[in-house]
């Protein structure tokens, strides 16, 4: 691997990285919402559902880097307003992703993690702009990334001075076309030989299928991945984005209960 | 201009006669309080005069006189009601506003043009009471009122401590990239100059804040952000774009409330002022006082006298009720000790 300064696990210690009340790198965090925030009531809902279901942390898009121009956007700073008053109501911090250098510093003010998403994996002056704040940042692994390009990025926002990077494998296009992305799981115990950071998996959009994303989850447990990402709608039918790969609150409540009760197996194994 | 621009026009004019309807009220109120009687028919009749002289063929005189037989009838019954005035410096929405709201309810809220203005209308008896902020836990202590604290006969007869929180308010729809400069107070920009320096926007300093807020809503400028209170926001229909900006969470303010009259109802608290001969140990003198009576001192301020360079008073608060032995005896004994000394007055300490 090349010149990973920062990132190289080398002699280190594990990084634990803490976002509000919860610690990425020291036990399972669970992160739960929509694809993007729709409106106030309906992001309050997820989020209450998203919390008893047993989540630790809130997903929700407000700037949507989204395939057509003519698809929905996102709320914008509406959106984050919303986030922030769920956040107050739940307690549950959220992570939200940016897209444009110049909002860095208006999300940094209300976000509790900032998501650089797998688009934007190596827009350089987008990574410098938030290795420039100490807030927390997920980074997803861009869709046609090599696990060296990906690790390299979190070198870039590393270098600018802020430590707090997680890493998120989201799953790689290849020639198969019955799932979305090729969910590599291998990445994480990978990611884990070469770097001392956090690594979460996405099985949302590393499979597209409702109905693979259960499997996909207990199976990074068993990789050893520190958490999830999951997108959870109130309707999924209804959903503005990714309508058909959000799960049902009641499909995530049972996820959460399998993958806690994996996760205390596998503590038992060790 | 199509139909829609005009009425536009109509709604704003509506808005600048009601504003101007409610000062000249607030004006009626503090005119009752030199008056005998409330009525006061040969100044009716002079009024009716001078307004019938701009009658125009669009506003006849009968029209004048029929609106004004109104509002002259209208003042009356509001002057009837004997309320109670209270002034506070800058404008509505003014973070003075809401000290007087925490005062309590039942009174009428007067704005003047500065803190002087607010004591002088008080000693004047144009209004009861005079709401002024003492010190800020980010900024310490607000000297001009500090200044006048010492030089007054007034009484302190109430305190409140308004946790101070500002917000980010723009014209609503503003995209946030397009906000370029920032005005407010110098007090709301130093208190929230981390979150400006971080988003890249200027500040530009304003004489209060609140007028910040009027002034944005009438120039519509998009590029412009105020930092003004919520109570702003609501008043001159902006959007609060991020609130709780300020880098303290804790930043709160302590104001007083002042009368001609001192308070008589119970009381825990005292603040006094006093200057003390120039010699050595003389302050520690007095302080001492205090000690020996086991009385806790919750703030001691020393202004300059300004006669000539190195002459100070002192300005002292402590926890004490009237009736207490000890406090009388200390009062005592610190006229004794001191050239100058004045009693501001007991009154009931606020909760922190």
């Amino acid at each position: 691997m090349t010149n990973l300064r920062l990132v190289a696990l080398a002699e280190r210690e594990r990084t634990v990285i803490q976002v509000g009340n919860v610690r990425f790198g020291a036990g399972f965090v669970v992160i739960g919402g929509p694809c993007s925030v729709e409106s106030e009531e309906q992001m309050m809902e997820t989020a209450i559902a998203v919390k008893v279901a047993g989540a630790d942390m809130l997903r929700g898009g407000t700037f949507k880097p989204r395939t057509s121009p003519y698809a929905f956007q996102g709320l914008g700073l509406r959106g984050l307003k919303i986030l922030a008053k769920v956040h107050e109501a739940t307690g549950l911090p959220f992570v939200t992703e940016v897209l444009d250098t110049r909002d860095v510093s208006w999300v940094a003010e209300f976000a509790d993690m900032i998501q650089i998403g797998a688009r934007n994996m190596q827009n350089f002056s987008l990574l410098k702009e938030v290795g420039k704040l100490r807030k927390p940042v997920l980074l997803k692994r861009g869709m046609y990334s090599t696990l060296d390009e990906w690790l390299n990025c979190a070198e870039y926002i590393m270098s600018e001075g802020n430590p707090n990077v997680v890493l998120c494998e989201r799953g790689i296009r290849s020639f198969e076309t019955y799932t979305r992305n090729m969910l590599d799981l291998s990445a994480v115990p990978a990611a884990k030989e070469i770097s001392h950071l956090p690594i979460i998996v996405d099985p949302t959009h590393g499979t597209g299928k409702v109905s693979l994303i259960e499997p996909m989850s207990l199976a990074s447990v068993a990789a050893g991945s520190d958490g999830l990402i999951v997108e959870v709608h109130r309707n999924p039918s209804e959903a503005l984005s990714d309508k058909d790969q959000a799960l049902t609150p009641a499909q995530f409540s049972k996820l959460v209960r399998k993958v806690r009760a994996l996760t205390k197996k596998m503590e038992e194994i060790e | 201009m199509n139909l829609m621009d005009i009425r536009n026009n109509i709604d704003r004019i509506d808005r600048q006669l009601l504003a101007l309807l409610h000062q000249r009220m607030e004006y009626v109120l503090q005119a009752d309080k030199h008056k005998t009687a409330t009525q006061d028919r040969e100044r009716e009749a002079h009024i009716l005069e001078n307004v019938t002289s701009q009658a125009s063929p669009l506003l006849d005189e009968s029209f004048i006189v029929e609106l004004y037989k109104f509002i002259l009838v209208k003042s009356r019954k509001l002057q009837e009601k004997r309320w109670k005035l209270v002034g506070f410096s800058g404008e509505y929405s003014a973070w003075g506003e809401l000290a007087v709201h925490a005062f309590g309810a039942g009174m009428v809220l007067i704005p003047c043009s500065d803190f002087r203005d607010v004591f002088a209308r008080v000693a004047n008896h144009d209004l009861e009471f005079g709401a002024v902020p003492v010190e800020n836990s980010i900024e310490g202590s607000v000297t001009e009122v500090n200044d006048l604290l010492m030089g007054t006969d007034l009484k302190i007869v109430a305190e409140t401590v308004i946790p101070i929180h500002h917000h980010l308010l723009v014209i609503p729809g503003t995209h946030h990239q397009e906000i370029k400069c920032v005005y407010s107070s110098p007090q709301a920009l130093s208190q929230c100059r981390e979150f400006l320096i971080r988003n890249k926007l200027e500040a530009r300093p304003f004489y209060n804040a609140a007028g910040t807020a009027r002034w944005l809503a009438h120039e519509q400028q998009r590029s412009a952000g105020v930092i003004a209170s919520r109570l702003a926001a609501e008043l001159y229909g902006l959007e609060i774009i991020k609130e709780n900006i300020e880098d303290h969470p804790e930043n709160a303010t302590r104001f007083v409330l002042l009368s001609t009259q001192p308070e008589t109802g119970p009381a825990d608290k005292c603040t006094i002022v006093f200057s003390t001969p120039n010699r050595a140990g003389a302050i520690f003198d007095v302080l001492r006082v205090f000690a020996e009576n086991g009385i806790n001192l919750t703030r001691i301020e020393s202004r300059p006298i300004r006669t000539n360079l190195g002459t100070f008073a002192f300005l002292l608060d402590f926890q004490g009720k009237p009736d207490d032995p000890a406090v009388s005896r200390a009062l005592e004994d610190t006229k004794k000790k001191t050239i100058l000394f004045k009693n501001l007055g007991f009154y009931r300490e606020a909760p922190r």
